[in-house]
This record gives C-alpha cells, structure tokens and sequence, in this order.
C-alpha cells in the first residue's frame, strides 16, 4: 500500500468513524448537538473526499472544542486515539517534503504499535494481571460489563486466567509482527476481533472503528520499512 | 490563558500514554435521590442507569453502531473519577453539572409529572479488599431543583 492510499483510506474510515460517533450525540444537548452536527458534515466531505487537507484541519479545530466542552476526553481512549489520527493527517497534509509526510503518518504507526505494546508491558508487570485477578476484578465490579449476567464470568478464573494471558502476550508481541505483511495481517484480524469482544462484552464501540482506522498507517509503515 | 489549556488538553493525544487497565481501580456507582425539599433527611439511594440482566448478541451487534446511553454512561464514570481524583475545583464543578444535567434528563424523560421538588445524587466507589467487595460513599452533591414547569 502506498502512502497515498494509505491517507486516503485513513480519512475515509475516520469519516465513518465520526460520522457514527456524531450520530449517537445528536439526540441529547444543543450545545453538544450543533458541534457534533457540524463534526457529522464535515466527516461526510472527508468521505466524499472534497478539500480533505482543510476537512481534516477543521475536524481538528472542532476536536479542540468537543475537548473543551466536555473538560477532557468523552470517551477517554477513544477520543485520544481520534484526536492523534486528526494531528498525523494534518501534519502529513501540511508536510512541505514527501519525507516530512512520511515521518507525520509513521508516527501514527509507531503510536499504535505502543498502543498495543505499553498496554500488554503495564498488564505483565502487574501481578494481579498475571494471576488473572485483574481480569476477576473487572468483570466483578468495574463500571465496564454491558449487563449483570457477564459479571458471574467473575466466577470462571482459569478461563480469565487465560483470556489475561492471551491479551498479555498479543500486545505484548505485536510489534513482532511487522516482520511480515502475511504475520502483520493475522495480527491486526486478532486485533480486530480483541476490539471486537471489548465492544461486545465493555460497550467500548468506538474503539472498536477507530482503532482501525488506523491500521492503514500500519500497513503501508510495514511495506515501507520491511519491505 | 482558556486558549492554553484547551491546547494542553490535546498533549495526551499526541504523546498518548495508552496504559488501559495498568490497575483495577475503585469503582464508581451514581446514585440519585429524589427529594420534596432541599432539606429532607430521609433519603432513599436509587441506582442511575442500573445495567441490565442480559444484552443479546443482536443487541450487542446494534451497539456496534448505536450506542449514545452507554457511552454517555461512560463519560459518566469519568466524571465520577475526576470529582474523587485530584481535579481542579474547575473540573470537580463541571463533573458534578455533567451528571445532575443527564440524570435531571433521564428522570425528566422517564417521568411525566414528577412530585418530587430537588434531587441530588452520591457516588459510592465499589473495591475488592482481599476476598470482599466494600463500597464507600466518596461524595455528595447539592441539590438540584425542577422548575414547574419541567415537573408538569
């Protein structure tokens, strides 16, 4: 994948990714309604592909402001993940060398690679992690199971013991995996489908889109550097 | 000066610190109580947005694309986490306004006419010590009144 396609393909799962988020708050408050219908527009011209350099800029201004509203992040990660994919397009749409865009999208690449990465170190270091009573906890009594009936999985602790481990070891060996196009691929399908289960089980749906979003960026840094 | 901060706000999406679930930390539960005066001393603590027994897998899949209650529910919790958490007294107000508005929605959508006059709502944070899950109230808030016209 070339970084042409890369960007664009980014900006078109981005669209999506906010023409969703924005959809879900234009039923509450007028003050968040009018920035998150104005976020829904210009998501549609990222889609449609019109003027994507000043679309992306705007989107970012707007982030600013949803930022500022709400005194932080909406949706913690999510929104961070949001706000960083907006800088890296901005920055490669304003990049005045072809290696300055470069270095503006891998830095993209490089985020989610640590995404996965520092996740899986700060689990591996923590005791309570790697004896699978972090996982017990969240399922007992964090904020996060989408219905009561996912928190007696609190009761299952050999199969939270290994669900931890599987999670330790995927993060924590995702890097491994731009050795390849073919081992990068099955990683971001397993990626995709750990995204896909903290959707279901955590409600967590954004992270879900825009974490792929911007896997892209990672497609076109491993052909680029491996290739 | 606003410019500013609204700028720092940005810095964790640049340079994220992407530690998700580094700790189980105590956990917040939002609770209201509706009041016939500001003063009323007999409370009685309802659970906002109680989750519900089961969420079917086509449920689950829906949510994949219209979720606004819980990820409202969400942004919730984080309020919660900022009033207890060493926030400004900024933060800690808006926090506090954020949940009295949604639950002040909520009640005001769900009910018709409402008798009650105030309402106000605590957060009690749920935590594991040893084998025994304890819950603690961390906070308060004021009161909050319905106008007349939002009670009819």
């Amino acid at each position: 994948m070339n970084l042409e396609t890369a960007i664009r393909l980014t900006e078109i799962l981005m669209g999506f990714a906010f023409v969703q988020q924005s959809i879900e708050h234009l039923t509450v408050f007028s003050d968040e309604r009018r920035l998150f219908l104005a976020r829904l527009i210009l998501s549609l011209l990222l889609i449609i592909g019109i003027q994507t350099a000043w679309v992306s800029f705007l989107l970012l201004l707007l982030g600013l402001a949803i930022l500022k509203i709400f005194h932080g992040p909406y949706n913690g990660g999510a929104d961070r993940m949001s706000l960083l994919i907006l800088l890296c397009l901005c920055l490669a749409h304003l990049a005045p060398t072809p290696r300055w865009q470069e270095l503006a999208f891998g830095y993209l690449a490089l985020q989610l690679i640590l995404s996965y990465f520092i996740s899986g170190w700060v689990k591996v270091v923590n005791p309570e992690w790697r004896n699978g009573q972090a996982l017990r906890d969240v399922f007992q009594y964090s904020a996060y199971p989408v219905s009561e009936s996912l928190r007696h999985l609190s009761q299952s602790p050999r199969l939270l013991l290994s669900m931890s481990w599987w999670v330790i070891l995927f993060e924590l060996l995702f890097p491994l995996a731009l050795i390849s196009s073919t081992s990068l691929k099955a990683a971001l399908i397993f990626a995709a489908m750990f995204h896909l289960s903290n959707a279901f089980l955590f409600g967590l749906n954004r992270f879900f889109w825009i974490w792929i979003t911007a896997y892209p960026s990672i497609i076109w840094f491993q052909s680029r550097i491996f290739s | 000066m606003k410019l500013f901060q609204t700028i720092k706000l940005l810095f964790p999406a640049l340079i994220p610190s992407w530690d998700f679930f580094e700790s189980i930390a105590p956990s917040p539960r939002i609770q209201f109580s509706l009041l016939n005066s500001e003063k009323q001393i007999d409370k009685h603590w309802v659970e906002f947005r109680p989750r519900p027994q089961y969420v079917s897998l086509i449920e689950m899949l829906n949510r994949m694309l219209w979720n606004p209650r819980w990820n409202e529910s969400l942004f919730l919790v984080s309020c919660a986490e900022r009033i207890v958490g060493n926030s400004s007294s900024e933060l800690i107000l808006h926090s506090e306004k954020e949940i009295l508005k949604r639950i002040k929605n909520d009640l005001l959508q769900k009910h018709q006419t409402l008798t009650a006059s105030h309402f106000q709502f605590r957060l009690v944070f749920v935590q594991r010590q040893g084998k025994k899950l304890i819950e603690e109230v961390a906070f308060i808030s004021r009161t909050q009144t319905f106008t007349n016209e939002e009670r009819l």
